[in-house]
């Protein structure tokens, strides 16, 4: 048999390397600009379009969907080509994919900051959008698909496992967490409602970071690494426990992220038990990678590109151990909804990351360029500035987060809160949140040096767009070979090993989602809650757009420390009506789940319009445009009959009376604020707004000891 | 030596037995000078062992030079040259249970993959271990709370939380003195409590009634018009559980009664002020001259 001669596609590696490098110092710059604002609300330069609760999204969706997933692309389209001996399938389904993409992530750009949002954590991409996801990520898969079909290497090498994993488990987690009811072109309800949404989303939400964030970095991992160090993979025994062990715990842990709400005892109990089994999981990895380098240890000394790996994984086995341990429940009531929250994510965002997007990103633009990287210097500096920059971001974040949960749960001898006022534990962390901006601008900084130094590179190379290679053709598949153990069979059965790595993660996605989801008993209704009437059903939606859930929780978790700062425990019946759930992950301010009938609508209204007026020293931005905004009514009509589609009991035919009762609703509103000398419309966004924060936990309000 | 240090023993104990019998020393004291007596036996032993060390070498020198061995003799004999040091890293590899890295050849698994090949290293029983213990935890975690019932789930964890916060909290109450509520409450004019009462009022009630009183979103409260009452108990009251209605936040939870009285009685102060800027009147007119200070104390 003679060797084939092929050309692997160097371009399209060029060009999704080339987009991450912008979009990562674009989502990073989002991401100062909003740490910022957090101690200078100011920043957001009195803008509706750049204010946090709408560029907060966008921050995440820009460093998660557009400068690691274009990594991703940029990692797989290298690696894949190299290690099935094969160019990408199709050039075309390879430009359809990159420009595809960037064009998500640029409607991305445009619709998050004029706030069409669904409000679910790194989904809020509305519909539109969703389906365009679906669509390319499929025509990722046919691409990565086709060329695995057509290799001329019999065996899938560990990396090719883990990126099919990814590609399977995204597509099953994107498609059922985009479950909307459209109502226009860019607003839609989903299916689920409180609690049922609540485990929908978070289901996807962790394991969105299992799935996006860690088994594609770990498959790059697998094949850059040796191939830096030029070492053998420690253990191929090692691989394959983790691989398989990693997939099927990890989807069982999304739980861990409503601990101590309303979801079912047995389901965070649940997540708890399966975070704790994926500690030795998750350090396979580290352990694989880090055991790889032995006998290279001399090399990480002199190479920036290893160093960069090796903090990258111990910043992984750093995260994924933090992770199980934040899951005890003991240890997450009272890290969750703090800032030791957002240092968790940032030491495996940037760490893991960033730091190994870094080292491809140096490894392979010289190579591709047929050069050397333009300045080692530059590159150490990058290193460094980067490490220190982890550093400056993670400590403060510790810190004030410890900081401000002992505030928050702190009670006097006389068994009052020591802090009653939320806003003294806010401000007694802004120094802290200051240091952290310092903190990123630094890994900033670095990120911008990079694109210098990589920039010249290019310059001083030339891209070897196809690049020539040549290998054996496979022998027919049915050749009967004797393997030595079963997995070896598998590994050259790439179909059968995606419906394995399928099944293996559905196990846990129907014992989590589907008791939730069909069992009523789970769910308890509350006779006392109705749904909210169209006023009300509009402010929703204004606080929706407004990213209002980015700052403040909606659910009060049975702690004393809570129940006497809010107000009663939350029960899960009294979100049955929320399309979707509202209950945020992080409490910047105050829970506002009993918001209703706490103060006054003047006392709303002014703080609305300046923060500033009725709590001095807040951090919140001023919300005046709800002033000067009329709120637009045409919509409601759908909204309710999108609403009673998805199970909400409004009587036939309301929607023709809904807008009547919203004007009602909305003039008495007024004219209460025209007793204090407020003059507002009745037609203004501010009144909506109003209505829903004075109705938020109202419900139960009544009847608060009937209910478990 | 042993003699001695139970001699010392039985003298410290004897000590400390007839002190606190007497109650002559306070027991923080007395446990300082048992912490010095464990530090000053420690410290003997150390020295006593110095003393051993020294003396044996000495009596081997002695020994070996009446055997006629000459001072060079001795000198080797007594610093004998070191054992050659263990190859670096070979307890870390025995800790980690790796295979050392000279057979490393023998695990090579043939296959590479675009140049990348793989070790056949068993996984380390370390890690194992680590898998099967967080195992065993999940599993014994899941028996706690959901077989044998021994854990408290989030529910039952509150009202235990809160049955012990009421017990500490009635303890303390009983104690305490600030046991006052809207039918004790006094009006008092002494200037340490209108001190105290300025300065909540100044955290919680300037954003709505103004930095004077003079009223904002909430009215003025230095006229003489009231919506809720102007008596002493009857502003305990309004600022206890608030009005809802009308706008006024319910305090309770936020401020002690003791701290509820000196707002009160701040606000009392206040009247007849005039600030500027003040908010029309509200409620009805009521004279105050029927309310008497309760005197000082």
């Amino acid at each position: 048999m003679q060797p084939e001669k092929f050309y692997y596609d160097n371009k399209i590696v060029r060009n999704f390397g080339i987009a991450t490098v912008i979009w990562g110092i674009i989502g990073m710059t989002v991401g100062l600009i909003i740490a910022i604002q957090l101690y200078a609300p100011g920043m957001n330069m009195n803008n509706q379009y750049t204010t946090y609760g709408r560029i907060r999204p966008l921050h995440t969706n820009a460093v998660i969907f557009a400068f690691v997933g274009n990594a991703i692309f940029m990692g797989v389209y290298y690696s894949l080509q190299r290690l099935l001996k094969a160019r990408m399938y199709s050039d075309w389904l390879s430009k359809i994919h990159f420009w595809g993409w960037q064009l998500i992530i640029v409607s991305a750009v445009i619709t998050l900051p004029l706030g069409f949002t669904t409000s679910h954590e790194y989904a809020e991409l509305e519909w539109p959008i969703d389906i365009a996801i679906t669509l390319i990520w499929v025509v990722f898969g046919v691409n990565m698909f086709g060329t695995i079909l057509k290799r001329r290497e019999r065996h899938l090498y560990v990396a090719i496992w883990f990126y099919i994993a990814t590609f399977v488990t995204i597509a099953v987690l994107h498609i059922v967490n985009s479950m909307e009811l459209p109502i226009s072109a860019w607003k839609s309800y989903y299916i689920y409602a409180g609690v049922q949404d609540a485990l929908v989303q978070w289901w996807y939400g962790h394991n969105a970071v299992a799935f996006f964030l860690t088994t594609p970095y770990l498959g790059m991992m697998y094949y850059f690494l040796p191939k830096m160090a030029n070492r053998p993979i420690y253990s191929y025994k090692l691989s394959i426990l983790h691989f398989w062990a990693l997939i099927f715990i990890y989807i069982w842990a999304g739980p861990h992220h409503l601990l101590y709400t309303t979801l079912p005892g047995w389901a965070q109990s649940l997540g708890i038990a399966f975070s704790i089994m994926l500690i030795a999981p998750s350090w396979g990895g580290m352990i694989n990678g880090l055991l790889t380098l032995r006998g290279a240890w001399d090399k990480v000394r002199d190479d920036v590109v290893l160093k960069f790996m090796v903090v990258g994984l111990t910043a992984y086995g750093m995260a994924t151990f933090e992770g199980p341990m934040l899951s005890l429940k003991q240890v997450n009531g009272f890290a969750h909804f703090s800032d030791w929250i957002i240092a968790h994510v940032h030491v495996g965002a940037l760490g893991w990351n960033g730091f190994l997007t870094f080292a491809i990103l140096y490894w392979v633009i010289p190579r591709i360029y047929k050069t050397e990287l333009f300045s080692k210097k530059l590159s150490a500096f990058h290193f460094w500035i980067g490490t220190l920059g982890i550093l400056f971001y993670a400590i403060p974040m510790y810190w004030a987060g410890f900081t401000q949960s002992l505030m928050l749960k702190e009670f006097t001898a006389e068994g009052m809160l020591k802090y009653p006022n939320f806003l003294e534990t806010t401000l007694q962390i802004l120094p802290m949140h200051m240091m952290r901006s310092a903190g990123g601008a630094m890994y900033l900084l670095g990120v911008i040096v990079m694109a210098y130094n990589l920039a010249r590179t290019m310059m001083q190379g030339s891209l070897v767009a196809n690049e020539a290679a040549q290998a054996m053709p496979l022998a027919p598949a049915n050749t009967v070979v004797k393997e030595n153990s079963w997995h070896r069979t598998l590994e050259r059965k790439p179909i059968q090993m995606m419906i394995a790595a399928l099944l293996v993660i559905l196990v846990g996605t129907f014992v989590e989602l589907m008791p939730t989801l069909t069992i009523k008993s789970n769910i308890p209704t509350i006779a006392s809650v109705k749904p909210y009437t169209p006023l009300e059903l509009q402010g929703r939606d204004l606080y929706i757009r407004e990213g209002c859930s980015n700052c403040h929780s909606q659910t009060v978790r049975p702690f004393r420390s809570e129940t006497e700062r809010y107000g009663e425990y939350s029960k899960a019946g009294e979100f049955v009506y929320d399309h979707p759930f509202l209950w945020g992950s992080k409490r910047t301010g105050p829970d506002l789940a009993r918001e209703g009938q706490k103060y006054g609508n003047a006392w709303h209204y002014n703080h609305l319009m300046d923060p500033r007026l009725m709590s001095p020293g807040s951090i919140m931005p001023n919300y005046d445009w709800l002033i000067s905004q009329t709120l637009d009514t045409t919509t409601t009509r759908s909204k309710i009959n999108a609403m009673r589609t998805l199970g909400v009991p409004y009587a036939l035919g309301y929607e023709d009376k809904a807008n009547r009762d919203l004007d009602d609703q909305a003039k008495g509103i007024a004219d209460n604020l025209a007793k204090d000398h407020i003059k507002v419309k009745p037609s203004k966004e501010i009144i909506a707004i109003i209505a829903y924060l004075q109705r938020l936990g109202t419900d139960i309000k009544a009847n608060k000891t009937n209910n478990k | 030596m042993k003699y001695a240090r139970i001699v010392l023993m039985c003298l410290f104990v004897g000590i400390t037995y007839t002190t606190s019998a007497d109650g002559l020393i306070p027991a923080d004291l007395q446990n300082y000078i048992a912490y010095g007596a464990i530090v000053t036996m420690l410290l003997l032993i150390v020295v006593a062992m110095l003393v051993l060390l020294k003396a044996f070498n000495v009596i081997t020198m002695v020994t070996l030079r009446s055997q006629g061995y000459t001072a060079a003799q001795i000198q080797a004999e007594m610093h004998p040259p070191k054992k050659i040091k263990k190859p670096k890293g070979e307890v870390w590899n025995k800790l980690l249970s790796l295979r050392p890295m000279a057979e490393e050849k023998e695990l090579l698994i043939e296959h590479d993959y675009d140049g990348i090949q793989e070790l056949d290293n068993p996984i380390p029983g370390w890690f194992m271990y680590l898998f099967y213990a967080t195992i065993i935890f999940a599993v014994g975690y899941l028996l706690n709370y959901h077989v044998f019932h021994t854990g408290q789930l989030q529910y039952e964890e509150y009202k235990t939380e809160m049955a012990q916060a009421d017990i500490a909290k009635k303890l303390y109450l009983s104690k305490a003195a600030n046991q006052v509520d809207e039918n004790t409450v006094k009006l008092v004019n002494d200037p340490t409590v209108i001190a105290a009462g300025q300065a909540i009022f100044m955290q919680n009630c300037k954003p709505c009634h103004g930095e004077h009183a003079e009223g904002n979103v909430g009215p003025n409260l230095t006229d003489d018009f009231w919506l809720h009452g102007g008596k002493i108990n009857d502003l305990f009251k309004t600022i206890k559980y608030g009005v809802l209605a009308k706008g006024m936040p319910t305090w309770e939870k936020q401020l002690s009664p003791k701290q509820i009285a000196d707002v009160a009685n701040y606000v009392k102060s206040l009247h007849g002020t005039h600030p500027a800027g003040a908010k029309e009147p509200q409620g009805t007119k009521e004279t105050v001259a029927d309310e008497k200070l309760a005197s000082t104390k």
